[in-house]
């Protein structure tokens, strides 16, 4: 209960990030006096070394993950990891075996390898295009941004659906033998019907637990590479590069309010979705729960 | 093994070459594909376009993808797995197989001490079913599996190499005292999952009928426990050693930079940001053989314990 009132929070700062700060998260002081302060009344979580203050710059953090990990859901879980977990459970053949085939290998490569390898050969070569999307169209700085989230999500996406569509095709396979989907079939409904209407209530459940237990991996992802400075670059906001610059060991000894104040909000992110994920297959599992 | 199984296992290996030679073409493609290439960083200060011409056509780069990479391949079959070109004078292979060990070695204990405080964290919450040290002991490793490692790491360094000063940060090799703290960072993530699966598994144990039997003929608690319980629920954690193993061979990328271990993940991501194409490819064909070689294993593994997940069997009419 706790960690979804804190999700609900969390997400609702990222969705009202204006609102909610109290600063502007990019607009630095550099004066001596006004870099790197303690949490005070004026700054609640301390300012950067640039003079930014952090608690704003976390909570527009919040919407970088806010709008990365619906990006990814969207994509790799709902259109890739449902409709090809259901299409490989229901068919089966060689339509299962295909797409089960590219799964194992895109599951089975070095992900994380792969995924630097894609956003850094990508990002590398969208300063052209970034210059020419600020030239032709309306967008103006947000041109990099936006090419740098579309490449982390494009990224990430190739390698987020597998463990879903497992799932999804496991419980498929599974529903397909049950009898109502054969009297389905005999009385000749269609394969869209039948996946839509009969097998994917009986999927639902367990695709909203795959998607939950991996959430915080998929949100971990664009934490990391923008950790690395492979994600969204400065100045955007992302937790991943607030904690690379507190993070530093020196850094750290001197001035631990810069590394613990992006840490503990992301922490407890990851922390209550694992605790969701959790309560979730309890409630699918009742012989198991904790409760 | 039966015969539907070799058939199986035949298919299985068979499918796995095209889908290799695609992903690596792929991958081949791509690492090309970046800005600068390793001529560049090869010449480095010294670069010129008459050098960089002569190199390029030395390492046959001047070509087209498609040539370079059936020129590869072609090389691949005769065992030659390339060069570096960070490091001239040594072969890919030479760059990879010594940091893969370092990885490995790490890897391998971290992952023996996850299961031996995983096992036993997983049979107590078990146990402890009913009552609120269940939830407890899950919970707060779940929390210990929510903290980044780079936020962990230099915590941990902060508390045990600054404050306490039970460590230094240097690189003395596997077995020195260093490995600690990186190897028990490497670890520490996995214990919640290992001990969930654990949990459950004992738990779908305990309510079998020789189990009752067991307690029913008055056999002590601990007995049952141990040889009835325990011994059995081991059985699915197959499953999750199986998957767990080729991990141990591509290394922990934070733990690695942050600590200065010689290891894969640095390596790899060195080889990214300043292309040295042929270690970028054997790394990612050596990563992806072993996870396909491993998922085959673990679903032969599945259709051993439970016959009914029918392996491989296309739809019947």
């Amino acid at each position: 209960m706790a960690a979804l009132v804190y999700l609900a929070l969390f997400y609702g700062a990222g969705l009202f990030a204006p609102l909610v700060a109290t600063h502007d998260p990019n607009q630095g002081q550099l004066q001596v006096e006004h870099r790197l302060q303690s949490p005070s009344s004026g700054h609640w979580l301390g300012t950067d070394v640039q003079g930014r203050d952090i608690y704003s710059r976390v909570i527009y953090a919040a919407r970088t993950t806010l709008l990365f990990t619906a990006a990814v859901i969207l994509t790799g879980g709902l259109v890739l990891g449902l409709g090809l977990g259901l299409l490989a459970g229901y068919k089966g053949g060689w339509v299962d075996t295909a797409i089960m085939r590219v799964g194992e290998v895109l599951a089975g490569v070095p992900t994380l390898l792969l995924i630097l390898a894609i956003a850094a050969v990508f990002r590398a070569r969208i300063g052209d295009f970034a210059f020419w999307l600020r030239q032709n169209t309306f967008l103006g700085d947000e041109a990099r941004t936006l090419l740098e989230f579309i490449i982390i999500v494009g990224a990430t996406v190739p390698f987020a659906w597998v463990g879903t569509s497992r799932i999804v095709r496991s419980q498929a396979l599974a529903i397909r033998e049950s009898d109502f989907v054969l009297a389905a079939e005999l009385i000749g409904a269609s394969t869209w019907r039948i996946l839509t209407r009969h097998i994917l209530p009986g999927v639902l459940p367990l695709f909203v637990v795959g998607l939950s237990s991996g959430m915080a991996a998929i949100a971990g992802t664009e934490v990391a590479l923008s950790f690395l400075g492979l994600g969204v670059s400065p100045p955007t906001s992302s937790f991943g590069t607030i904690i690379s610059e507190g993070a530093q060991i020196r850094t750290f000894q001197a001035y631990p309010h810069v590394l613990l104040g992006a840490a503990m909000p992301i922490i407890l992110f990851f922390f209550a979705w694992n605790l969701l994920g959790d309560a979730l297959v309890d409630l699918l599992e009742p012989r198991t729960s904790t409760r | 093994m039966a015969p539907g199984l070799a058939g199986y296992l035949v298919r299985r290996l068979l499918w796995a070459i095209p889908v290799l030679l695609v992903l690596s073409f792929l991958v081949f493609a791509l690492i090309r594909a970046a800005p600068g290439d390793p001529v560049d960083t090869l010449l480095g200060d010294r670069y010129n376009e008459e050098a960089a011409e002569r190199l390029r056509e030395q390492y046959g780069y001047d070509q087209p993808i498609p040539r370079q990479y059936l020129t590869y391949m072609g090389n691949l079959l005769r065992g030659d797995l390339g060069v570096s070109t960070r490091y001239t004078d040594f072969s890919a292979a030479e760059i990879v197989l010594p940091r893969v060990w370092v990885s490995t070695q790490l890897g391998v204990m971290a992952l023996i001490i996850a299961f031996a405080i995983g096992i036993p964290v997983g049979i107590y919450a078990a146990l402890a079913r009913g009552t609120f040290l269940d939830p407890l002991t899950i919970s707060f490793w779940l929390a210990i599996d929510a903290v980044p490692v780079f936020v962990a790491i230099p915590v941990l360094q902060y508390v045990f190499v600054i404050q306490l000063g039970l460590f230094d940060l240097s690189w003395e090799g596997v077995w020195h005292p260093n490995i600690i703290l990186p190897v028990a960072i490497m670890s520490l993530p996995g214990i919640a999952g290992i001990a969930r699966f654990m949990r459950a598994s004992i738990i779908s144990v305990m309510t079998e009928d020789y189990v009752r039997t067991a307690h029913a003929k008055g056999l002590r608690n601990r007995t049952v426990v141990m040889t009835h319980i325990t011994r059995n629920a081991m059985l699915p954690m197959i499953t999750v050693i199986g998957l767990a193993l080729p991990g141990l061979a591509t290394g922990s990328l934070f733990v690695e930079l942050f600590f200065g271990i010689p290891g894969i993940a640095r390596e790899a991501l060195e080889a990214i940001l300043h292309p040295d194409y042929d270690v970028i490819l054997f790394l990612v064909l050596f990563g992806s053989t072993l996870f396909v070689l491993a998922n085959i294993a673990v679903d032969l593994l599945y259709g051993v314990i439970d016959p009914r997940v029918r392996v491989g069997q296309a739809r019947g009419g």
